[in-house]
């Protein structure tokens, strides 16, 4: 999967904005939107609310946990756990990157908040990298992988699951087939 | 995006070949060294080094894996094959030893395809070349992982140059992983480019025109 | 214009037994995408969805139409159908690519189907594979087989062309919890186990454990 479509998923959460206009509900066919009134936050998914503020007809609301004081409690908690630490979103990284990028002037602190994501991103990558040589080298049939993102997953997705096919194949050369389909031509 | 006009067939990696897999017809060309059990009469053609029309029984010779596997059958002596002297047993215990030292490129370059490929002609030592070539595939699966994994904008043949053949296609879907991932950090997988099919033709329809 | 778009909410569901709003069946048209994306074999064919998303697009399309230009809701609406039309497409793609990489085995499959079972495929697919089939015959037989000997004329397709690979592993999120998974050793000194999807989990396994599961929509395939 390209990250971008990774990326498009993440777009569908919902985040708050405080829009500028007035409007009525609108009726989307994936569910009800607003109304909208100036200086009463609402809800809409990532994809508006960029556009939005990008014809600056709203400020976005940051997420709770896109805060210094909390995302250094998960740095913290992600370095001294083995396992993958809970996340309090499963699109952190693209929401980090979307809102930074389109909304920095919404988000206090926005330098260190990059800062610390990048930081719990490295720290779980490096965690998912020691996974998958484990579950290589012990040729495991089963892993639980809960609290991975899907962003997380897709970095090492085709070079694992690749490697696991190939594993495969050279496993089954040790049973031998007495009737082994035969490739003539 | 990852969407490609073109998808390669992949090699078969086991014991079975994919027809249509280029890195198994080159896997298929590799030379092994056989031992005829019987006479070919009129084929001392293929025996370069003797001018015989012949080939006697016993003649000691090389041929590739694609011809080497339709002359064998298990029952009848025709040929008998050689192992390649990395399945053998001195290097085999290099290998249990530690598999990240050895230049697989330089031994193989298909050494994981050819060592399958091997089975089929009923070697005494089928059992413990299988499980040397799977040995050595995991004991080298971490070092694979991590050169792919921290190389982006590096000059990469250094690491690339004692791979396998699959180890080395193993690096570059483990390198695209991660530039896809990075390119999308640095904001550059926003831009659309023209897919090379259309750009390839309509350079084409130009030439068409003037012809 | 206060409300020119509220009447795309209702469904024409008379002519299906589930009733489903327009954002539920968006969600399983992106629950089929992603599955679809990521199972290593061709998933059956989701074609009453998509004929439904279709018809709800056009729908939208047709009432936008009416709309001035520089109209605010219009232009959101506009971007929800993007949205969607993007993972419609991706969703047809991915099946297209699927049956381009496995074509001789995903006829096989329809042909050994019993009647009265749904096909994998639709119409359209069914179609596609078929004459890809064909170019791919008259191909092989025009640049390589006619000039071959007599005896060496044929490859079958079905040898010749790998079959999807059911070992291969996948990520998975439960959606209904299942008990007594089946996990077969990877090695002779393992032993088999079974083990219990909890709501929620994920897990790396084998498609062919669970295969049954992404066809039923207990689990999500990611």
């Amino acid at each position: 999967m390209d990250p971008s479509e990774v990326e498009f998923l993440a777009e569908k959460e919902m985040v708050t904005i405080v829009p500028n206009f007035s409007l009525d509900k609108i009726y989307l066919i994936g569910g009800d939107l607003g109304p909208f009134n100036p200086g009463l936050p609402v809800d809409v998914p990532v994809w508006l609310a960029l556009n939005l503020k990008q014809r600056q007809k709203c400020r976005i609301v940051p997420p709770e946990w896109m805060d210094v004081e909390k995302l250094e409690e998960i740095r913290d908690k992600e370095r001294k756990e083995e396992t993958f630490a809970h996340i309090p979103s499963p699109y952190y990284m693209e929401l980090t990157k979307l809102l930074l990028n389109h909304a920095s002037d919404n988000i206090p602190k926005a330098d260190e908040i990059r800062t610390l994501v990048k930081d719990i991103w490295d720290t779980r990558v490096a965690k998912l990298r020691l996974s998958a040589d484990s579950f290589i080298t012990l040729q495991e049939a089963h892993a639980k992988l809960d609290n991975l993102t899907l962003m997380e997953i897709n970095t090492t997705r085709t070079f694992l699951l690749d490697s696991l096919n190939y594993m495969y194949k050279l496993r089954t050369n040790m049973q031998p087939r007495s009737d082994a389909k035969s490739q003539d031509y | 995006m990852e969407t490609q006009s073109y998808m390669p067939v992949p090699p078969g990696v086991g014991m079975e070949e994919n027809f249509l897999s280029l890195d198994d017809i080159l896997l298929s060309h590799e030379r092994l060294p056989c031992r005829t059990e019987s006479a070919f009469p009129r084929l001392g053609f293929l025996e370069k080094s003797s001018d015989n029309r012949d080939i006697s029984e016993g003649t000691k010779m090389e041929m590739p894996l694609w011809l080497a596997k339709g002359l064998y059958e298990r029952t009848r002596r025709v040929l008998s094959v050689e192992l390649p002297k990395v399945y053998r047993e001195g290097w085999r215990t290099v290998f249990s030893a530690d598999p990240t030292v050895v230049d697989l490129h330089k031994m193989g370059p298909y050494y994981y395809g050819l060592g399958s490929q091997l089975l089929h002609f009923h070697n005494p030592e089928n059992a413990e070349i299988a499980q040397t070539v799977l040995q050595t595939f995991i004991g080298r699966f971490r070092r694979t992982m991590d050169s792919a994994q921290n190389a982006y904008n590096e000059d990469t043949s250094a690491l690339v140059e004692p791979l396998d053949s699959l180890e080395r296609a193993l690096f570059k879907v483990g390198q695209n992983g991660l530039n896809a991932f990075q390119r999308w950090e640095m904001g550059r997988a926003s831009h659309l480019t023209a897919s090379s099919l259309v750009v390839n033709y309509r350079k084409r329809k130009i030439t068409d025109l003037q012809a | 214009m206060s409300d020119a778009f509220s009447e795309a909410s209702d469904l024409s569901a008379d002519d299906s037994q589930d009733v489903m709003t327009p954002a539920e069946l968006i969600a399983k048209l992106e629950e089929a995408w992603l599955n679809e994306k990521f199972s290593p074999e061709l998933l059956e064919s989701k074609s009453e969805i998509v004929e439904c998303v279709m018809e709800q697009l056009t729908h939208m399309e047709e009432n936008l139409q009416r709309v001035r230009k520089g109209d605010v809701k219009a232009s959101v609406h506009r971007m929800e159908i993007d949205r969607i039309r993007f993972v419609l497409s991706s969703y047809l793609r991915s099946r297209l690519q699927k049956i381009e990489k496995f074509f001789p085995h995903v006829l096989e499959k329809e042909k050994s189907r019993a009647v009265g079972d749904p096909s994998f495929l639709s119409p359209q697919e069914f179609a596609f594979a078929k004459e890809y089939l064909a170019n791919t015959e008259t191909y092989l037989k025009a640049v390589a087989l006619k000039h071959m000997p007599p005896n060496l004329q044929t490859v079958d397709m079905l040898k010749a062309v790998p079959e999807p690979c059911l070992d291969s592993f996948v990520f998975l999120r439960v959606k209904e919890r299942q008990e007594n998974i089946l996990v077969e050793p990877e090695m002779d000194e393992q032993r088999e186990y079974v083990i219990d999807l909890e709501e929620g989990s994920q897990h790396l396994i084998r498609y062919r454990a669970i295969a049954p599961l992404v066809a039923s929509g207990a689990v999500q395939l990611i």
